[in-house]
């Protein structure tokens, strides 16, 4: 595994998983997955916290979770997103649009 | 809320995120194997990625915060080990709910009757007015803090300080409703009471000032929200309805508002009245309105922003101004340049009366804090029993606790568990002592003296109580588990793992200053049980001094149906006669006061003999028939009884006779012939002795059992009389002359109700409730306290024995006798109850003072009473300290050596 990559940014974890959500349900692998994919070549993402990360947003009431066989055959817990936790994604991508444009003002009146 | 309930499914999450897990494992390691790695690397590969250990336990702190999952499983833990030794787990689960009932119970009484505040508007604003004012002009009548009408009408211009003045008394009157004539409790109360109090209606309006204008200027009642219920099931059309008062019409106007029973727990109104209709209450003929009479209670609201005190400053100066001005009213009496002097400097007395008025509460409030004191200290010698337990359970299991300490465990977590095993046993033992608490609430009520008290306390579990109960639980959990997890580990790692099975250090220090503190405790509560004991048999065997057996006593209040003075008097004559002709009565008598039952007739007494003299007490009086104390059994010591040519109506001229009794010629005409010696009620200057001394009779109880005071007696049916209590000396047993009774009443008016039937043996019963109560319960929390003292004390000596067990082997096996070993254990426990001795004895000394005038015949510190509880104690603990000397003195040297 090439370690050169950024560890993800503390708190936007929670963001990215909505996201992959938002699009379609997925299982705990299959969003691993879409992780490893969308930010192959910038951020690493350990497999470890992607679980507790799940179940602090199921019982936030953001996601919820079912059994559902999976394309291999076998039984897998798909997470699909709530009503709530579409709001919460609205609520997060504006913050953090809000936040880079703040840190980019920043950084460009330092350069000028 | 949710974490809790992840708790009691986390089977069911453990079972999901382990397939959810094995999903995930599967997949990657069959990702990693078409990708050519070799199956067992591509599996070791994915278990360091993915650090499944790790994964599962920081899900497992989503699904429920660390703490809570581990004081969870603590209890858990703590559940099961306390499951696997039942008898230590009864025996403390017991103590504690026995501890927790108890206090749990009596804190119930202290709440309703002292603490609870009326359900009223802001009640902490509330103070009760009171004046340290004098008798002899303002003849107060038997209860607290009267005060006369007019101060309370010129009180209410004192907006200054007060933003309401309200002025309430309680009264017995007839009500009749359709033809069904009966006494009911009710308060008389100015046209302020609703407004002040901040009460409203919950059907009609309540009494408002336009009701009290003027004498009768309001025929009004308000019913009682919960006499409304009962006694008129709910009826929707009450308002209007007519009802007699006596027998003067009234109008019912409305309902209170329900929960609201008046300003006195201890006297639950049916209704109230306005004061404008005092005549119809039969209150008394004169002009109430302006009379210095004291017959109200007065309780004010104070302005927002001022103390007690500031308003008590500030009422003075406006009080000095009303008695100067009250001296020059018309109806003011006669008195002395000295007495006006006094009269002048009295004062007003404001305090804070958020529970509003009650005699009840003054009279039980010290009774009830004893009991409260009694119940926590019992509840103490429960935790300080179940610490013992702990203790003893700690050093068994040291090589446990050692073991985890070396295992890496912190002593805070271990304390911790141990403390979980004190709260669970403390809340479970909670749960059952609020379960019986109920029961003994109800029981506790059943001991109280005032019949209208116990409608107005309830047995039920209220949440106040129920905080209470809790509260209690856990600081007794708290107070039991904290010095064994405190002393937990506290021997050393080293140590406690190097020790033999069996042994322990096992705090047997902390043990012994704990079964002394019992000893203490114990030791104060059995003699204050004594004192009590003492004091109620004392009361029993001096008895009132007459001899209640056979004796029937009822009452009638003519008045309260209309009757005039005369017509009273008249009634009350004819009854007797007929009472004395009866069959079943060998002799009877009336008399205008009842014994007994607290109240009494009183004033001061002026005596002519060669010089004119008044009384510095006040003198208890009654109006007897003749043959009155030949039917109590009351002998005369001089002279005579009254006879039938004694009774003269009041004006009338013509000499009157008066019978004192012992105590009175002991105390005013020691040294002299009390016959012959002229009497009069009253200590003011134009009273005239006009009462000849006839007769001296054999003192008895007045008031109550308690009481010794100085009588005078005067004949009875000289026109002026209220009504009275006829004491009926029956042949066989008393309750089979009730029908006949009755029916004799019955013939001369149906409309006119007896009061209450009652033997003489039932009401000195019913004199001594308080004291009753107190020597039930006293006996009974300081038998529990012997009991739990007596096992905390076998427990530790059990304790010491079988760790000494091989020194004592040892020294048997040296030759040293039984007996040596024997003394050798004991030596011990004598220490211990002589330390708690000497620790109790000055306590009782201090405490002395709280109870004394709750005793009678018998001091506080009375020394056959503390050697008798200390010897008791004495002997109770030396056999419980016996059984395991014996044990050790029966300890076989080989096998003692053998536990090496």
């Amino acid at each position: 595994m090439p370690s050169s990559r950024f560890p993800i940014p503390q708190g936007t974890l929670d963001m990215l998983i909505l996201q992959i959500l938002s699009l379609e349900p997925a299982h705990g692998y299959g969003i691993a997955q879409r992780l490893e994919q969308i930010s192959r070549s910038v951020v690493r993402v350990n497999e470890g916290s992607l679980y507790p990360a799940l179940h602090r947003l199921q019982q936030k009431g953001w996601l919820r979770a079912e059994w559902k066989q999976s394309e291999t055959g076998r039984d897998a817990k798909f997470y699909s997103l709530t009503p709530v936790g579409r709001k919460q994604l609205a609520v997060e991508k504006d913050s953090w649009a809000r936040l880079c444009g703040a840190v980019n003002l920043i950084f460009e009146e330092g350069s000028r | 809320m949710i974490q809790l309930f992840n708790w009691f499914r986390r089977g069911s999450l453990e079972r999901h995120l382990d397939r959810e897990l094995q999903y995930h494992f599967d997949r990657r390691v069959a990702d990693l194997t078409t990708a050519g790695i070799s199956e067992p690397e591509a599996r070791r590969r994915v278990a360091v990625e993915l650090g499944l250990a790790q994964v599962r336990e920081e899900v497992r702190d989503v699904w429920l915060t660390r703490w809570l999952r581990d004081f969870l499983y603590d209890l858990r833990y703590s559940a099961r080990s306390l499951l696997r030794s039942p008898g230590f787990t009864a025996t403390t689960l017991l103590s504690l709910a026995l501890g927790i009932g108890a206090t749990t119970a009596v804190y119930s009484l202290v709440d309703q009757v002292i603490l609870h505040a009326l359900p009223v508007h802001d009640p902490q604003r509330l103070v009760l007015v009171d004046w340290n004012g004098d008798d002899f002009i303002t003849y107060a009548t038997g209860t607290f803090n009267l005060m006369p009408y007019p101060i309370c009408r010129d009180l209410q211009q004192q907006a200054r300080f007060l933003d309401g003045v309200l002025c309430r008394a309680e009264i017995q009157v007839i009500l009749t409703v359709g033809a069904d004539p009966r006494p009911v409790a009710a308060e008389i109360v100015s046209g302020s009471y609703f407004a002040v109090l901040g009460v409203g209606p919950a059907l009609g309006r309540v009494i408002g000032p336009a009701d009290d204008a003027a004498p009768g200027a309001g025929p009004v009642v308000v019913l009682s929200y919960d006499f409304w219920q009962e006694q008129f099931s709910g009826a929707a059309d009450i308002v209007g309805r007519k009802v007699l008062i006596g027998n003067h019409p009234m109008t019912v106007a409305g309902v209170a508002a329900a929960g609201f029973r008046g300003v006195d727990i201890g006297a639950v109104p049916a209704f109230w009245m306005p004061t404008s209709m005092y005549a119809e209450a039969n209150l008394d003929e004169d002009d109430l309105f302006n009379s210095p009479t004291r017959w109200l209670q007065i309780l004010a609201r104070l302005r927002p922003g001022l103390s007690v005190a500031q308003a008590q400053t500030g009422l003075q100066q406006w009080f000095k101004a009303w008695l100067q001005d009250s001296t020059l009213r018309p109806n003011f009496p006669r008195i002395s340049a000295d007495h006006r002097r006094e009269y002048l400097a009295t004062t007003l007395e404001v305090t804070s009366a958020p529970q509003g008025h009650s005699v009840l509460r003054h009279n039980l409030a010290q009774s009830l804090w004893l009991l409260f004191a009694a119940t926590g200290v019992l509840l103490g010698l429960a935790c300080l029993n179940v610490a013992g337990l702990f203790l003893a359970r700690a050093s068994a299991r040291g090589r446990e606790i050692g073991t985890r300490l070396a295992l890496g465990a912190s002593r805070g977590r271990i304390g911790r568990q141990l403390l979980a095993d004190s709260l669970l046993l403390a809340v479970a033992g909670g749960v059952l002592g609020a379960a019986v608490a109920p029961l003994a609430i109800r029981g506790l009520i059943a001991f109280l003296p005032n019949d209208l008290g116990s409608n107005a306390l309830s047995g039920a579990l209220s949440f106040r109580l129920l905080t209470f109960a809790f509260l209690a639980s856990v600081a007794a959990g708290l107070l039991s588990g904290l010095a064994p997890a405190l002393h937990a580990g506290g021997d050393g790692l080293v140590s406690s793992l190097r020790e033999r099975v069996g042994t322990g250090f096992g705090g047997v220090r902390l043990r012994k200053m704990i079964v002394t503190l019992q000893v203490a405790f114990s030791l104060i509560l059995l003699i204050g049980a004594a004192l009590f004991v003492r004091t109620l048999s004392g009361l029993l065997a001096r008895g009132p001094g007459f001899d209640t057996s056979g004796l029937l006593s009822f009452a009638v209040a003519p008045l309260q149906n209309g009757y005039s003075r005369v017509d009273a008097s008249r009634l009350v004559r004819r009854l007797d006669e007929q009472l004395r002709a009866l069959p079943v009565a060998s002799s009877s008598a009336a008399a205008r006061f009842a014994f007994l039952t607290g109240g009494a007739w009183s004033n001061a007494v002026t005596m002519q003999t060669d010089r004119r003299t008044v009384t510095d007490g006040i003198i208890n009086f009654n109006a007897v028939s003749p043959g009155f104390f030949s039917t109590l059994g009351i002998r005369i010591l001089a002279g005579r009884d009254f006879n039938r040519s004694d009774s003269r109506p009041v004006g009338e001229i013509g000499p009157r006779c008066a019978i004192v009794n012992e105590a009175f010629v002991k105390r005013y005409l020691a040294g002299r012939d009390p016959l012959g010696v002229l009497i009069a009620r009253g200590g003011s200057s134009d009273v005239k002795p006009d009462s000849i001394i006839v007769g001296v009779a054999a003192d008895m109880s007045y008031r109550g059992l308690r009481d010794n005071s100085e009588q005078v007696f005067f004949p009875l049916f000289e026109h002026d009389d209220t009504g009275a209590t006829f004491y009926i000396k029956v042949r066989g047993a008393p309750e089979q002359a009730i029908p006949s009774i009755r029916r004799l009443v019955r013939q001369d008016d149906p409309r006119l109700p007896i009061l209450w039937f009652r033997t003489l043996d039932d009401q000195v019963s019913r004199s001594l409730t308080t004291e009753r109560l107190l020597a039930a319960l006293s006996g009974a929390l300081g038998a529990l306290a012997l009991l739990l003292s007596l096992i905390g004390l076998y427990g530790v000596m059990s304790f010491v024995v079988a760790r000494r067990t091989r020194e004592i082997g040892i020294r048997l096996a040296l030759g040293a006798t039984g007996a040596s070993a024997i003394r050798l254990v004991l030596r011990d426990a004598v220490v211990m109850i002589a330390a708690g001795t000497a620790i109790a004895l000055p306590c009782v000394a201090a405490l002395g003072e709280l109870v004394q005038s709750q005793l009678f015949g018998v001091t506080a510190t009375d020394p056959a009473t503390v050697v008798t509880a200390a010897l008791v104690l004495a002997a109770g603990a030396l056999v419980a300290a016996f059984i395991p000397a014996w044990r050790a003195s029966n300890v076989s040297p080989t096998d003692a050596l053998r536990l090496e």
